[in-house]
């Protein structure tokens, strides 16, 4: 090893706890990277060989009831490569021991082979015997939501009989990867459930032989003019057995929701890690710039020696792609494992049978290159002001530090200041780039937690206003068919039930000009208490004129506002097209919704049973009864409760979320403490001497600890403010960011954020404040006197 | 067991000493080196006493200055300030007594230099209990026209005053000068020296100036050269020369 690298080791061991600091928030920006680019490339691989696999189709559309005959002019539906029909059915299921009402969908698979599309991957098990009736396949999150088995039995409840079913496998499908009940947001496993049985004994069960009522399809390619044709040609092909609207793979709802989810893991997956990497940058070049500087005349010996300005410049832009080369090291392995962790929590929520673990390499090496880059160019910054010099003159110690009266003395109040607060001002003024990129260091610290916290606090703002707000009623029940509203009179006879409002949801697709969106249009009473619209200031919203009210999100997308005429097509009972005018637009914040007047869109679908589902209030003492006397009675399609959405979210937005703000709260106290510390120990550095004169002539340890943590205070105190309004900005921001029609996170920071956002920063400031304290106590007393500098 | 140095003896019989070490011995080790800065060193010092502590480098001279302005204590031996044991009650009895009763002038001033003249005096003066104005202090010194300057707007000569001037400032009981004049010119040590000359004559401070340049030792009332950890010489002058008209 070479003399020079032997000076490099020795120099990085010295300094060696900010060079770990240095290095740790580097590695912070180079994890966050590792993981944001792994999960996002491990998803969107392992989803794309899934889809390929299990034969994903392209096109999807429901209807009331097709003869199988109109399978051959779907398949000559020009484009059309391969054409899988279905009956698909939901159903209230009666899972053993469990009193909770539970819904699912059954799904027809062919009497013989395999499905030509959207085929099951067998988890366990076998798959079904066509001979025998009583045989499903289960879905897998449902089957471990109840701890079902194979040879284990539950009951469909079809016309208020209980239809066995055994269970023989346990299987997953591309099309429910997001498996979500109808009008569900999140995930629910325990109350609803995906279901498989075979075609023949399936139809026999909803009398829906020689037809069905589902179909998907796969086209020659994917360009978009051929999909919208396909539709087109589909949906007329559809229209007279009551098509539901065909829709393309980008709005099948589970393909739909990952999709969203592999977005939003790109965007959130670089901003924060570039931040990390813009901090480093600046520490690495702070304590280069500081250590070139003490070093003065070493520098000036070597050039003396024979040592070339480059040799030399070398020599310090090597110290710095050590410090990043090894910031990197750890990052890309605890990259690669937080991915790992993420991935694992991931696949609770999306389903897959299969897992490609892909890292891509150059999102990574882009991310080193560019960290190495900028510790270069700061590294020859530091060394090019000593190399210049002649070497005699920079053996010479540097010319004494010029210092002025701060401007904050100069505005009058110095005389209040005492010398120790004369000194800490001066210090911080004579670099005032280096105190502000301190402090917005450190604010960025600051405004990152401020995030974490803040995502919570908005979550608990969505849940308070979605569920207290907003869904007030405790269950609800949909209908098969719509019914007369002496149906909604019959639930309200119903012991334990306290109160019944009626529900409509009619399928319509809005159409404005060449935008559209296949949505079903919600009827509510107009002085509905239990399913209530409100506006952004959650004041509930009458619904009293005629006209659709949208949500925000779906009228941006459609680009419409209020006043504008919409048209309407209803997917249903004559199937009317109409004009209707948008009276009103909500902010709600979850799910995308169409609203319309109960008596308004009854007379738009032109039928006078609009109701197809209904809100209770019940008293909780009678539930269980109620559920069973809900789940026999025929025309009940299933019941939902309020508690098990409400649990589902929470428990989705505490996994998914909670992951990833632990891991950026963590990075940020890594941040703080990286800033905090290095701005400690280069004051330490610059000032020791002074502080042990101050020591020798009578200072005590805590006088001089008070000056140079000082320092440190005024920088924190100064910073707190800036990252809580950084964190502010930045919440805004990522809340935009996370914006999509699953959910809107509504700003809110509580003040108790603000609090523990700002305790934080403190006390990294007191860790590092601490660890710095401990150097002054060996501060050298008698070397001081001897010594120049 | 020699009790005392002659002049030591001398004065004793007038007041008791502010000073007096008794067998001091101070051992560093140097790696795996033990080096004996003092090797037993007994030695008085009185009230306004002008002393010069006189030798080459590595003669224990620093040792013996650092151990009586309180920044070391000996490794054997007794040393009393007023009658009182400066080793016993650790730091920060050490501290206290360095912040109420010793002034320092170090040989490269040591002055803060974000602090002006004026400031770099009021650092002590806040702390101290009876202390003399800034402004007064650096009059005192001859820099009553500098006050608002910082280090980096003087000559050494002036810095150093500076620090003679917050050194006494405090009113200390003793003055500890390590080298005052080793970084300076010819003209501006006699200027520096003729301030040390001035606050021991005006206000009476014991001043000891350690130094290797004998030509100061004519300024002194008392003159102890050491060598090798040892006092070789202790001598009274009969007339000390004024600051002003030593030469080197």
């Amino acid at each position: 090893m070479r003399a020079l690298d032997r000076k490099l080791l020795r120099d990085l061991w010295n300094v060696r706890s900010q060079v770990l600091a240095i290095a740790l928030v580097v590695s912070s920006g180079v994890a966050l990277l590792v993981m944001a680019q792994g999960v996002f490339g491990s998803l969107l691989t392992t989803r794309d060989a899934y889809y390929a696999r299990y034969a994903f189709a392209d096109v999807f559309a429901g209807a009331k009831r097709v003869p199988n005959w109109v399978e051959q002019r779907i398949a000559a539906i020009p484009g059309v490569k391969q054409v899988q029909t279905r009956v698909v059915v939901s159903v209230s299921l009666d899972v053993p021991d469990v009193s909770d009402p539970v819904n699912g969908r059954l799904i027809s698979l062919p009497d013989r082979g395999r499905p030509a599309l959207n085929d099951v991957a067998l988890r366990r098990g076998r798959f079904l015997d066509p001979d025998r009736a009583e045989e499903a396949l289960v879905g897998e999150r449902f089957a471990e939501a109840h701890g079902l088995d194979l040879g284990d039995r539950l009951f469909a409840v079809i016309n208020g009989r209980r239809q066995p079913l055994e269970i023989v496998g346990v299987a997953l499908s591309p099309e429910y990867v997001y498996g979500i009940g109808p009008g569900e947001l999140f995930p629910d496993p325990k109350h609803f459930g995906f279901l498989w049985m075979t075609r023949r004994h399936l139809a026999t069960a909803f009398e829906m032989e020689g037809g069905f009522n589902d179909v998907a399809l796969t086209l020659a390619d994917r360009s978009p003019s051929l999909e919208r044709a396909a539709i087109v040609e589909l949906d007329a092909i559809l229209d007279p057995y009551g098509g539901l609207g065909a829709i393309p793979r980008a709005d099948q709802t589970s393909n739909w929701y990952l999709q969203n989810e592999l977005t939003q893991l790109q965007n959130m997956g670089l901003l924060i890690p570039l931040i990390f990497l813009a901090v480093a940058t600046f520490l690495l070049n702070v304590v280069l710039r500081r250590t070139v500087a003490v070093q003065r005349e070493q520098i000036a010996a070597l050039k003396a020696l024979g040592y070339s300005n480059l040799r030399l410049g070398v020599h310090y832009v090597q110290w710095a792609v050590v410090v990043v080369a090894l910031g990197a090291l750890i990052g890309i392995g605890a990259g690669l494992l937080l991915a790992e962790a993420m991935l694992g929590m991931y696949m609770e929520y999306f389903r897959f049978p299969l897992l490609v673990y892909k890292v891509s390499a150059s999102g990574i090496l882009i991310a080193v290159g560019v960290s190495l880059a900028a510790a270069t160019v700061g590294a020859l910054g530091a060394v090019r002001s000593v190399v210049s010099l002649p070497p005699a003159e920079a053996m010479r110690p540097a010319t004494p530090e010029t210092f002025r009266v701060s401007l904050f003395e100069r505005l009058g109040a110095r005389r209040w200041l005492s010398q120790p607060a004369r000194m800490v001002l001066r210090n911080l003024s004579r670099r005032p780039l280096r105190a502000v990129l301190s402090i917005v260091g450190i604010a960025f610290a600051g405004a990152i937690m401020v995030v974490g916290w803040a995502m919570m606090d908005s979550m608990d703002e969505l849940l308070e206003v979605q569920f207290n707000i907003i869904q007030r009623q405790d269950l609800s029940v949909s209908f098969f068919e719509p019914v007369e509203r002496s149906a909604v009179h019959e639930l309200a006879a119903l012991p334990g039930v306290l109160q019944v409002e009626p529900t409509g949801a009619v399928a319509a697709r809005l159409r404005n000009g060449h935008l559209q969106k296949q949505t079903a249009i919600q009827a509510l009473a107009p002085g509905a208490r239990l399913r209530r619209v409100v506006d952004i200031d959650y004041r509930a919203i009458r619904l009293d004129r005629p006209g659709l009210v949208l949500s925000t999100v779906l009228a941006d997308q459609l680009q419409v506002e209020p006043g504008d005429m919409l048209l309407v097509e209803v997917m249903e009972a004559a199937r009317p097209v109409r004009e209707v005018v948008l009276t009103d637009t909500v902010d709600d914040l979850l799910g995308v919704t169409a609203y319309m007047e109960q008596e308004s869109l009854q007379r738009l679908v032109r039928r006078d049973e609009a109701m197809n589902g209904a809100m209770l209030r019940i008293d909780r003492l009678a539930e269980e009864r109620l559920y069973g006397l809900l789940k026999a009675m025929p025309a009940v399609a299933g019941v939902t409760l309020r508690s098990a959405a409400l649990e589902s979210i929470r428990t989705y937005m505490l996994d998914n979320m909670s992951m990833m703000m632990s891991v950026n709260l963590f990075f940020a106290l890594i941040i703080a403490f990286g800033v905090i510390y290095n701005t400690a120990r280069i004051s330490l550095s610059e000032t020791s001497r002074e502080l042990a004169s101050l020591r020798v002539i009578g200072f005590t340890r805590a006088e001089i600890s008070s000056i140079l943590l000082g320092e440190l205070g005024v920088l924190t105190l100064a910073a707190i403010p800036l990252g809580l309004l950084l964190g502010y900005g930045m919440i805004t921001g990522v809340m935009s960011a996370f914006e999509s029609e699953l959910f809107r996170l509504p700003v809110v920071v509580e003040s108790s954020t603000f609090v523990v956002s700002a305790a934080a920063v403190l006390g990294s400031m007191a860790i590092s404040a601490w660890t710095v304290r401990r150097k002054l106590h060996d501060l050298d007393l008698v070397a001081v006197l001897k010594t120049r500098e | 067991m020699n009790t005392a140095a002659p002049a030591a003896t001398a004065g004793s019989t007038r007041t008791p000493p502010v000073f007096a070490m008794r067998g001091v011995t101070k051992v560093y080790a140097m790696g795996e080196v033990e080096v004996h800065a003092l090797r037993g060193v007994d030695l008085d010092l009185h009230d306004g006493e002008f002393a010069v502590l006189l030798g080459p480098s590595g003669s224990g001279k620093s040792t013996l200055l650092n151990i009586l302005g309180g920044l070391d204590g000996p490794t054997d031996g007794l040393v009393t300030y007023r009658g009182r044991e400066l080793s016993l009650g650790g730091d920060r009895a050490l501290t206290r007594y360095r912040r109420r009763h010793v002034g320092f002038v170090f040989q490269f001033y040591n002055l803060i230099p974000s602090l002006t003249a004026r400031e770099n005096v009021a650092l002590v003066t806040e702390i101290a209990g009876d202390p003399i104005a800034p402004e007064d202090a650096l009059a005192l010194v001859g820099l009553k026209y500098r006050l608002d300057h910082f280090p980096s707007q003087m000559s050494g000569g002036e810095q150093q005053r500076v620090a003679i001037a917050r050194a006494i400032a405090k009113r200390p009981d003793v003055l500890l000068c390590d080298e005052p004049t080793g970084a300076l010119d010819i003209s501006t040590g006699i200027a520096v020296l003729g301030a040390l000359e001035k606050v021991n004559s005006e206000l009476g401070t014991t001043t000891a100036v350690i130094t290797h340049n004998a030509a100061i030792s004519a300024m002194a009332d008392r003159v102890i050269s050491l060598a090798d950890g040892l006092i070789t010489s202790d001598v009274r002058n009969s007339t000390k020369q004024p600051a002003a008209t030593i030469e080197w």
